[in-house]
């Protein structure tokens, strides 16, 4: 019992912190007029993350595994990471393809004088009136890594309910709505836009993982008392 | 994205009154359901819209603050609360009867806890965007409870409808395990978050956004029955959204008047 609750709190804390790293440019990205992917930090989420979810259910599916053994759980969580990186690396490259191709601006961050990751100027590229354009490096590495904690937390939350004894269905359902609490906690953190972990309002992340800290251990709580009779 | 500073217009109706009125339809539709599994699509699914009209209302209220990432963040939020709390519910009971040798009656009280769980996760997960996040908006914590509460009110009213009851093997079996829930989930969320995502901006009116709701219930229900493939239920539901859709569309283009005729601009200097 100790453990999936543990499990499950720590996975609302990754799904929360995994969010932040995603750049999120909400409606001005769309018109690529701010850096970022083109819609609401919930649809990415969950996209990223019901993807995540599935790789990592299939995972736990499969023949021989048993979900006593650490390496056998390490390798449903990377298989989660794994699926979740892929569906967000797509969405940011088929994003990128159609900004740059399409609409023909630059990738450009607004947030940081220069990408810290490949060292290139930024400011001299951003449109005035703009808050940069697409998807740079930077924003592109982190949206990466965002997507792996999501897939993550989300496999972790599923294993956390098989581990109670759930049927799969009911253990699919239940990790949806959980994943969906923390990313809009943390997409309410975030406050709509952001760019990634160069972004200043990266800092404000341990307000967010607080929140769905204690939303979790209370979810965890819950899904406990109902394992209870399984 | 936010209401764009437009404030809000003017109520149709109190929010408190349409909360109420769509949990007693919702929880009504449900005991149909239960003791009536012939009609459960035909009554018990009309009644569940009640609670997707009254989420919407709420929805539109909270929204029109200018959350800040989007109208259907919220309503995922609360259907994601709604779906936690209508598993929790449905198999507490279960596990209460089991484990503490409570009566069996209590399996009639689901509904009620359903509400209870709901309300209690609701407003705690409210309180906690208000305190540590930092949310600005006053109706945060009573807006998060509400629509916890209606999010798990819908889900519940049309699993119920489907499986003919909310019995703890009744729900597992009839629309757990085959994977309706997940439709629950998605369709209700829609039937929640599209009304205002939809009309809101300048001249946002709360006659248009309800009878987008009802609406968009209603085309809920007909997806539904279409699954259950109950006829009946069907073309019911498609007229009654026919005749609802047709008022919205009148209403739209009524509402579009006032704002094409603005005055004529001055052609000269004065």
């Amino acid at each position: 019992m100790a453990v999936p609750l543990v499990e499950i709190t720590l996975a609302g804390a990754i799904i929360n912190a995994s969010v932040h790293f995603v750049p999120v440019g909400g409606a001005p990205a769309a018109m690529a007029t701010s850096t970022g992917i083109g819609t609401g930090t919930t649809q990415l989420a969950a996209g990223a993350g019901f993807t995540g979810l599935m790789a990592a259910a299939i995972m736990a599916a499969q023949k021989g595994i048993v979900l006593s053994n650490p390496i056998h759980l390490a390798i449903i969580l990377l298989s989660g990471a794994v699926g979740s990186m892929i569906m967000l690396a797509l969405t940011m490259l088929l994003g990128q393809l159609i900004y740059v191709f399409g609409v023909g601006v630059v990738p450009a961050a607004d947030k940081c004088e220069k990408d810290p990751i490949t060292g290139d100027y930024q400011k001299s590229y951003i449109t005035p009136g703009t808050t940069g354009h697409a998807i740079p490096t930077v924003c592109f590495i982190s949206g990466l890594i965002g997507a792996a904690l999501g897939g993550i937390g989300g496999g972790l939350a599923y294993i956390a309910l098989k581990q109670l004894g759930f049927a799969s269905e009911v253990a699919g359902i239940i990790a949806v709505g959980f994943f969906f609490m923390n990313a809009v906690l943390a997409s309410y953190n975030i406050g709509g836009t952001i760019e990634g972990f160069h972004d200043p309002k990266f800092k404000k992340m341990p307000n967010g993982i607080i929140a769905s800290f204690i939303a979790s251990l209370l979810t965890g709580v819950i899904v406990v008392g109902m394992s209870i009779g399984i | 994205m936010s209401h764009g500073g437009g404030g809000h217009a003017a109520e149709l109706y109190p929010e408190n009154q349409v909360i109420l009125f769509g949990a007693i339809l919702a929880i009504v539709g449900m005991y149909i359901s239960q003791f009536l599994p012939h009609v459960s699509m035909l009554i018990g699914g009309l009644l569940a819209v009640g609670a997707t009209v009254a989420g919407a209302n709420t929805t539109r209220r909270v929204a029109a603050y200018g959350l800040g990432t989007g109208v259907p963040s919220i309503g995922m939020v609360s259907l994601g609360l709604g779906v936690i709390s209508t598993l929790a519910g449905v198999l507490l009971a279960g596990v209460a009867i089991s484990q503490f040798n409570l009566p069996n009656e209590l399996l009639y009280g689901i509904p009620i806890i359903v509400a209870v769980v709901s309300i209690v996760l609701g407003f705690i997960v409210g309180k906690l965007t208000v305190n540590p996040i930092g949310m600005k908006i006053p109706i945060m914590v009573e807006s998060m409870t509400k629509l916890s509460l209606m999010g798990a009110l819908s889900i519940l009213g049309f699993c119920a409808a489907y499986a003919g009851g909310f019995y703890p093997d009744v729900i597992i079996g009839g629309a757990v395990k085959n994977g309706i829930i997940g439709l629950a989930f998605i369709a209700a969320g829609m039937a929640i978050l599209h009304p205002f995502n939809a009309c809101l901006g300048p001249n946002e009116s709360h006659k248009r956004t309800l009878l987008l709701a009802i609406a968009c219930g209603f085309i809920t229900w007909f997806i539904f029955s279409i699954v259950k493939l109950d006829i009946l239920s069907s073309v019911v539901s498609i007229l009654l959204w026919g005749i609802v859709y047709r008022e919205f569309v009148n209403q739209s283009l009524k509402d579009a008047c006032c704002v094409l005729y603005t005055p004529e601009i001055p052609k000269k200097d004065m």
